[in-house]
């Protein structure tokens, strides 16, 4: 909300500094968002207060808090000259599910022009360019109150009636900007002769828009439905200072002083006279009451007030205190503050206007609750550790990635500023390899990544919540630019075997490639357990190296899983060297096996192994 | 016997000198003390076989002898030892790279350092999924379809308007408060979403760090003073804090937090866009309506919860100026 602060001295006598001015506002909720330029604050609005977005209700605020009075805007209360029969113009709604208050007076004999200095210089301080007395008062009237309001050249009207009705496929518009807007059901519209001539809440059309040459005027406020405003002018792409108010909450109320006070601005600046009009209003929205108990006060701020300051908090707010006991009051909430829902919004209302500043600080004290921290995130905590500690560096990557028509049950987005960047990854190692072009490219000689994050899939029905899968994967890149496939996909097997032995893991787990592996971090945890990588005898291992010879098309895997198992006493074994040569005969390779064992008894074990192996395996020693 | 002795203990000298010289200490404490042949081992072993006047006055000098000679050897191990570190040869200024090691995300480091804070004061550490229902990312904290606050997060959708990516981690509190039961203590990190154009400043994923509480008697005092803590201990305990109302749907009263801009004093630079403060993190007691639709009694319980970006955080720790390069592999660790 852009604030000029000559406009909002109108409403408030503050001898205070633009910059002091924006503090107190920014301790209000109405945080300085830019630079003050020219004496305009602009300030952040956070969409639910309706009423700061006037000029007026922000300057309320700022009194409430500076202890000060507020000034209001003179308005025309007196009624207008009542219409003849044809005078009238005449209102229908037929789409009362989405028009709540449609309020008019018409106007008669005025003089359009330009509009005074003082006029044009507030408007353009806020930024909407002048451009003549009428169309001027009702920007105005809305910058100033939060009510965005119409006016519109009687002469020019087709038929002197406003009928407001939901649009029809094939009708279009075409507004003052010039723009053509296709038209459809869902959104309603004010029409004269049947003829759309304003988007209801959005824009109005060319038609009937007041020049110079206009003396006659219907002027309206109405009060519309905010979900369909906020939703079909997203979808018609239409922002404005208009649609800007009409999708928040206002109260139809709000159309009533927002005329009387045009009315009075029409008087005095452009004459005329002014005859009342349809006030289509059939439903009235009541204004809601609230109980503020001095206990819940209590309890949320653990402050002491005396009813005396929260009275005049409240009252400066312009609440209406109707009932007063010993334990709290009740009130009228104000029309304008369609924000307050609850109690505790009464309760932030207290200790805004006190100011934060002023609420102490004390720790909790009660004793920690049970702790309720998943295993899984402490698994991956581990994880991260162990990967860091076999050195490789850590990334975390986008997980949105372009569509892959290839990919199954790959989750889509409905929506997405590009499209390249429209679907969810079915592998880490799909945003994870990027990395490594990007070391590749700084000329580094070797990199080893890692992740810890989520992959996404989608099985079954899309609308059902369940359909979608999230899984927790570790992807482990290692790419040594020296070594050939084969040398590589060496070097992480044993980054793999490095995991596997931190966390206890005896099998290998996984799928493995040359270059990478991926591991499913929740099936990972549920087979790792606490490593016994300690010792505290050991004087009593020994080592025993073993050279085994078998065929060259016999796999080795389950002679050593033979060799592992074969004896307690057996506390390790690793295969040192593979190699083949002349000596060992035809189709014959050699492998080194290295046996870390308990010292005692093994050379009966040995034995009995070499046998096993022999029968079982085929396989000799040397 | 004493002559013995003498010689002994001169042969020893000599060979001691020459076991230093030729790093052969292990093969000289052999020559005396093994079991099987050592020359003082064996000495020892007679004694019992001598005279009682004998062993009078031998055994001490045996004894001594040994001891003697055992420190000597311990000695002298030190000794070679040090000769060994002494080695002029080794030039320790020379530089040389350093041992291949791994390093973390800024990302987890900085979640690290939060989740070490939390933990001193009891809070657990909480997931929810990155595919959120509407329920639990909007509805439950008290947002309801085309309210205007919805326009804080811009979201993507994968299933409109039902399951989309969560905006922010407010969803993971949604979850907890509805399946456990107060007291809860915890903070949830995690990754979130928005459609919007990415920037250096500002990114479609980006991370959030989401903390709440809900308990009897817990105050907007209790919010107060731990964020002022939080703010203390990210920032060094070297910052000057401000509190301010601000609003956030799920939460009332709400509550923002910033810290004054160290490069201007709060006077207003381009660092922190001439507010002179730089905004750190929302917050406010949970909304009455969140509570009550997550099961709680309001009446009962109270609670706080706060949000805060990561991303920023991380990028100012290490010096980053641009947040997408933290995540589309431009991040090189040296």
């Amino acid at each position: 909300m852009r604030i000029p602060i000559e406009w909002l001295k109108e409403y408030i006598s503050i001898e205070k500094s633009p910059r002091e001015i924006a503090e107190a506002f920014t301790s209000l909720g109405l945080m300085l968002d830019k630079p003050i330029e020219n004496g305009v604050l602009d300030l952040e609005h956070r969409m639910d207060r309706s009423d700061w977005l006037s000029i007026l209700g922000c300057a309320r605020d700022l009194t409430a808090f500076e202890n000060l009075k507020l000034k209001y805007p003179k308005l025309h209360i007196e009624k207008g000259r009542t219409p003849t029969k044809n005078q009238v113009v005449d209102i229908k709604v037929e789409c009362s599910d989405l028009v709540n208050r449609f309020n008019t007076k018409v106007f008669r004999n005025i003089k359009v022009k330009p509009s005074p200095e003082w006029l044009k210089n507030r408007l353009e301080a806020y930024g909407i360019p002048s451009i003549n007395n009428i169309v001027d008062i009702t920007n105005y009237v809305m910058v100033e109150l939060g009510q965005p309001m119409h006016a519109q050249d009687l002469a020019k009207m087709r038929k002197p009636e406003i009928v407001i009705r939901r649009a029809k496929k094939g009708e279009s518009i075409t507004t003052f900007l010039g723009e053509t807007i296709e038209l459809d059901p869902n959104i309603f519209v004010l029409t004269q002769d049947n003829i759309p001539t304003v988007i209801g809440g959005m824009v109005g059309g060319i038609e009937t828009g007041v020049d110079e040459t206009t003396t006659d005027i219907v002027l309206d406020a109405g009060n519309y439905n905010q979900t369909n405003i906020r939703k079909n002018s997203r979808k018609l792409k239409i922002q404005n200072e208009t649609v800007l108010r009409y999708d928040k909450f206002l109260h139809p109320k709000l159309t009533e002083i927002a005329i009387q006070r045009a009315t009075y601005l029409i008087l005095e600046l452009a004459g005329g006279e002014y005859y009342e009009n349809i006030d289509w209003y059939p439903k009235k929205t009541p204004l809601k009451n609230l109980e503020l108990t001095y206990k819940r006060l209590k309890l949320l701020s653990c402050m002491d007030f005396l009813p005396k300051r929260i009275k005049e908090i409240l009252i400066a707010l312009e609440y209406r205190i109707i009932e007063e006991n010993k334990t709290g009051l009740t009130l009228e909430v104000p029309y304008f503050r369609t924000d307050v829902e609850v109690e505790d919004d009464l309760i932030a209302d207290i200790l805004r206007i006190n100011d934060y500043a002023k609420i102490p600080m004390q720790m909790i004290d009660s004793a920690p609750p049970r702790e309720i921290t998943p295993d899984i995130y402490k698994f991956e905590e581990k994880l991260r550790d162990v990967c860091v500690g076999l050195g490789l560096h850590e990334h975390i990557t986008n997980p949105i990635v372009s569509r892959n028509t290839k990919a199954k049950n790959q989750v889509i987005l409905e929506n997405s500023l590009t499209s390249k960047k429209d679907a969810l990854r079915t592998s880490i190692y799909e945003t994870l390899s990027q990395v490594v072009t990007t070391y590749k490219k700084h000329k580094f000689t070797k990199v080893g990544l890692f992740e810890i994050g989520k992959i996404y899939l989608v099985e079954g029905e899309k609308d059902r919540f369940r359909s979608y899968k999230e899984e927790r994967v570790l992807e482990v890149i290692y790419r040594n630019f020296a070594l050939n496939t084969y040398e590589n996909s060496n070097e992480v097997k044993r980054i793999l075997s490095g995991i596997m032995q931190n966390l206890g893991i005896k099998n290998l787990v996984g799928e493995v490639k040359p270059d990478s592996f991926t591991l499913h971090t929740e099936k990972l945890m549920k087979i790792s357990s606490y490593p016994k990588r300690i010792t505290t005898e050991i004087d009593n291992y020994q080592t025993e190296d073993l050279s085994l010879v078998l065929h060259t098309n016999k796999a080795f895997g389950e002679a050593f899983e033979e060799i592992e198992k074969f004896d307690k006493n057996i506390l390790k074994v690793e295969v040192t060297e593979e190699y083949t040569s002349k000596t060992l005969g035809e189709n014959k390779k050699a492998i080194l096996v290295r046996i870390t064992h308990k010292a005692k008894g093994f050379s009966k074990i040995k034995k009995k192994l070499l046998d096993t192996l022999k029968e079982k395996h085929q396989i000799e020693t040397r | 016997m004493q002559d013995q002795i003498k010689n002994i203990r001169l042969q020893f000298t000599e060979e001691l000198q020459k076991a230093i010289k030729n790093d052969a200490i292990d093969e000289l404490y052999l020559k005396y003390f093994s079991k099987k042949y050592g020359i003082i081992t064996k000495l020892l072993k007679e004694l019992p076989k001598l005279s009682p006047q004998k062993k009078k006055t031998l055994g001490p000098v045996l004894n001594k002898l040994r001891k003697e000679f055992n420190e000597k050897i311990s000695e002298a191990k030190k000794e070679i030892e040090h000769q060994k570190f002494c080695d002029p040869l080794i030039d320790l200024t020379y530089p040389l790279p350093p041992k291949e090691s791994g390093a973390f995300h800024p990302i987890t480091q900085t979640t690290r350092e939060m989740n070490e804070f939390f933990r001193y004061y009891g809070y657990s550490i909480c997931e929810g999924p990155e595919i959120e229902t509407a329920e639990y990312n909007f509805r439950k904290l008290n947002l309801p379809e085309g309210h205007p606050a919805t326009d804080l997060q811009d979201s993507l959708f994968v299933k409109e308007p039902d399951i989309l990516l969560r905006p922010h981690t407010s969803s993971v509190e949604a979850r907890i408060l509805s399946s456990h039961k107060p007291p809860i203590r915890a903070v949830a990190p995690g990754k979130c979403y928005r459609n919007e154009t990415s920037s250096a400043a500002s990114s479609a994923f980006f991370h959030q760090y989401q903390g709440f509480v809900v308990d009897k008697n817990i105050t907007i005092q209790n919010l107060k003073a731990t964020l002022e803590a939080l703010l203390q201990f990210l920032f060094k305990g070297n910052v000057k804090t401000r509190f301010r109302y601000k609003y956030y749907p799920e939460v009332s009263p709400g509550m923002g937090a910033d810290v004054q801009c160290k490069f201007c004093e709060g006077k207003g630079c381009e660092v922190c866009k001439h507010r002179g403060w730089i905004e750190v993190l929302g917050s406010g007691m949970i909304h009455y309506n969140t509570l009550k639709m997550c099961g709680i009694d309001p009446e009962k319980y109270t609670g706080f919860a706060f949000g805060m970006g990561l991303d920023r955080l991380a990028m100012s720790k290490f010096g980053i100026t641009d947040i997408r390069k933290m995540y589309n592999g431009e991040l090189v660790y040296l």
